[in-house]
């Protein structure tokens, strides 16, 4: 969905990756709705939810914050936000929770519909405000709410309380689950599940980690759209085989000198936080301009779950960006910098995320003066448009373009 | 004592809460911060420590700009910004628990923004009333205990934390009779508020003492004139220009949703062999919070059933802005309150508000109404 490829689009190669998990993606909602249309029941489920338990269920699920940013995406954030906040949500909620909400009582968008649940999945290893929202889609629809709760993690490691507290909340969701859809759980098919993902993961690592190359021989602005199949999809067979294609596509890349960043590479940097859906086009237009590639986000650390049993799993699921300290995420930022040569950071301060914009200020400082390199950022959100400025986007842009030219020793 | 000198008194402790701190610490106790919402303040009492409320104050916010973003709430900013700016020296540790985003962002700031203030996360399950989380709890006050013995060099007993527990119990009788009493009694909402602030600056034996006089003078006392009567629901409700608003417009809060209030009261320990787990089945007990999963939406049943109960005519909502637990149940409130046949009203309150004209137009109208 990024710029690269827009004049002249060729017909799309059904062998590529992009084609392959454009497809899944799209697939995610058919399925449902065809399930939805045959009886069966769909749930609605948090990006972060332990898709291992609905995939190794056989349930279908939906991930509003997906649905969210694809119609934000596709210029629709605006109109549904305005929908939540006409029935009295406050401007300040966090945009996809405003048009998941808008989309429950509007029960369509154009840009990208999705049946209505039967049950709600939620998981606040992501943030909290996850809980809230869908409380308020479960009391008002009257339907069944699972909480799997992965608190945040004060401390750099997760501790075997904190295990003992989730696998106890797994097994609950099942049991729950179980009786609720008339789903039995497989021990078989969660071994299935766990080594797709785990296969899935281990291509999706490696793809991301091929910008350690110079250049580049992706544009990481792909990987914004990619990991929406990690997110939903990576238990599916089709998800290890699309994400395997991705590895060894970006591996020819590397090896014929050519990349999906379509311009000459002249700095690296890493963006931090949730991409600028509604401003797609112009964020990356923004770098592109300046030759600046975003090789690395968070994203090529946080969607690798990679584990070898169920306790595995319920400790990979504390683990995750937004529930670890500071330290942590910093190290974890800091590694991805050093390893992908990056030479600035982009932050966008996102007025939807408090928890990821709430210690952004300091973590990015300290992952700056560790790798010795500038951060900038900027004020935007991933869904409401209105709450980004093009010009303050295109000088911050640009001031932190200059002073990494200066690190080149090329400023004047 | 007479009832104004008990009310100057509580007055006092509220409006200056370094000078308790001081004293505290003049008579040889050490001092724990407690940060907004729940925190095991029994444990820390159990220890020989006094906790120490920390809600942030009323004032403009420049060091914390550092850590947070503008659009984290007041709330937090402030209590950074008093942090960076020493006014809490002197405290041993600052316990904050992660029942928001923004909370969960508070402790990461503070170690780097506070460093000699010790910072203390309290990680509570949002699954606490089964008994795994239960468990759970139990392993988050253990950390904080290990944490304050490392901070403090105080020790930690079973039994003094049983009789902590009893002691907290009383207060929060106290306090739960004080609400009663203050619905119809004489007094204004900035006294109603000095006395649950109050309590979070004093050692509740001692507020307890106070209050359970205070509640006497007041029974004997003459009657509230009136029948305005509202619900007050929110994170915080003590705001002197706000309280005045209350005040000048003849409104009276009959009963309060505030965290910073009522909510602190509601739960008791029960009585059980092991005082530890009885602390963390009183939280697994807790319920009728926006920081609190609560899939039945519970909170708003119980909001309207207290109106009703209490007779109040209209429910103010008190929003502190950028808080989105709160504002996730402010349509299901402002729905049921529709359907009940209760006025609502949604005042936004922020720590860095001065003028609260806006508000009082607000209250002037529901004045007319009511």
């Amino acid at each position: 969905m990024g710029e690269e490829g827009k004049k002249s689009r060729p017909a799309p190669d059904p062998n590529s990756a992009k084609f392959k998990l454009g497809r899944i993606a799209a697939k995610a909602y058919t399925d449902a709705a065809e399930a939805k249309a045959r009886g069966e029941m769909v749930g609605w489920c948090a990006s972060n939810f332990p898709v291992e338990i609905p995939e190794t269920l056989g349930l279908y699920v939906c991930y509003p914050e997906n649905q969210a940013a694809g119609i934000a995406a596709r210029g629709g954030g605006e109109r549904m936000c305005s929908i939540s906040e006409g029935e009295g949500y406050s401007n300040d909620i966090c945009a996809y929770a405003r048009i998941s909400l808008a989309y429950m009582k509007a029960k369509e968008a154009p840009e990208q519909d999705m049946p209505l649940p039967d049950f709600v999945l939620c998981c606040n290893n992501i943030c909290n405000c996850m809980i809230k929202w869908y409380e308020n889609i479960a009391k008002e629809l009257d339907i069944p709410m699972i909480l799997i709760d992965i608190p945040f993690n004060p401390d750099y490691e997760v501790s075997d309380a904190q295990v003992e507290y989730i696998k106890a909340q797994f097994w609950d969701a099942i049991h729950q689950l179980e009786d609720y859809t008339g789903k039995k759980w497989s021990e078989e098919r969660f071994r299935e599940v766990m080594e797709t993902s785990g296969r899935s993961s281990r291509a999706w690592i490696d793809a991301t980690s091929q910008a350690k190359h110079i250049p580049s021989p992706f544009n990481g602005f792909d990987l914004l759209n990619h990991m929406a199949v990690m997110v939903t999809a990576r238990g599916k067979e089709e998800a290890a085989e699309a994400m395997e294609t991705l590895l060894k596509e970006y591996r020819e890349n590397h090896e014929k000198g050519i990349s999906t960043f379509r311009a000459e590479e002249k700095y690296r940097i890493m963006f931090e936080g949730i991409a600028c859906w509604p401003w797609l086009r112009v964020t990356s237009q923004g770098l592109k301009s300046r030759g600046i590639n975003m090789v690395t986000t968070i994203y090529a650390d946080a969607f690798g779950y990679i584990y070898e049993d169920f306790d595995g799993m319920c400790r990979a699921y504390a683990d995750v960006p937004n529930a670890m300290n500071l330290e942590h995420a910093r190290d974890k930022r800091i590694r991805l910098c050093r390893d992908n040569h990056v030479e600035g950071i982009l932050v966008h301060t996102n007025r939807s995320c408090k928890l990821w914009s709430g210690f952004m200020p300091e973590m990015s400082r300290q992952i700056g003066e560790a790798c010795g390199i500038p951060v900038a950022s900027f004020d935007g959100d991933q869904a409401d448009p209105r709450n980004f400025s093009e010009a303050q986007y295109d000088t911050r842009v640009q001031g932190l373009m200059e002073i990494m030219e200066g690190n080149k020793g090329g400023a004047e | 004592m007479g009832r104004n000198e008990l009310l100057a008194q509580l007055h006092e402790a509220a409006a200056s809460p370094k000078r308790q701190l001081e004293r505290y610490l003049a008579e040889g106790r050490k001092a724990v911060a407690v940060a907004p919402a729940y925190t095991p303040q029994e444990i820390v009492h159990s220890m020989g420590l006094v906790p120490m409320g920390v809600w942030g104050a009323d004032m403009e916010i420049s060091e914390a700009k550092k850590y947070y973003p503008a659009f984290i709430c007041s709330i937090m900013q402030t209590i950074l910004e008093l942090g960076i700016r020493g006014e809490y020296k002197g405290v041993s540790a600052i316990i904050i628990p992660s029942l928001c985003d923004s909370l969960k962002t508070l402790g990461q700031n503070w170690k780097y923004a506070v460093k000699d203030i010790p910072f203390i996360p309290m990680t509570y399950p949002q699954n606490r009333k089964p008994d795994y989380g239960v468990k759970f709890t139990m392993a988050g006050y253990e950390r904080v205990i290990r944490d304050l013995e490392a901070a403090t060099g105080a020790r930690f007993s079973k039994a003094a934390l049983k009789e902590s527990n009893r002691i907290y119990n009383e207060h929060n009788a106290v306090m739960r009779a004080f609400a009663e009493i203050a619905a119809e009694a004489d007094i204004t909402a900035a006294q109603r508020s000095d006395v649950f602030k109050s309590a979070w600056f004093m050692l509740p034996e001692e507020h307890t003492a106070v209050v359970r006089e205070l509640n006497e003078e007041l029974k004997r006392g003459p009657r509230a004139k009136g029948d305005r009567k509202v619900l007050v629901t929110g994170i915080l409700a003590d705001s002197p220009n706000l309280l005045r608003a209350f005040d000048e417009n003849g409104i009276r809060i009959a009963a309060d949703d505030v965290a910073h209030e009522s909510r602190q009261y509601r739960t008791d320990v029960p009585n059980l062999d092991d005082p530890l787990e009885a602390l963390a089945r009183k939280f697994s007990a807790m319920d009728n919070c926006s920081l609190l999963y609560d899939r039945d939406k519970k909170r708003i049943d119980y909001i309207v059933e207290q109106a009703r109960q209490h007779g109040a005519k209209g429910v103010i909502v008190l929003m502190t802005k950028f808080c989105d637990p709160e504002e996730f149940d402010y349509v299901p409130i402002k729905r049921a309150c529709d359907a009940a046949g209760l006025i609502s009203l949604n005042v936004e309150v922020d720590r860095q508000m001065v003028n609260y004209e806006q508000a009082n137009t607000m209250l002037q109208a529901l004045k007319e109404m009511l």
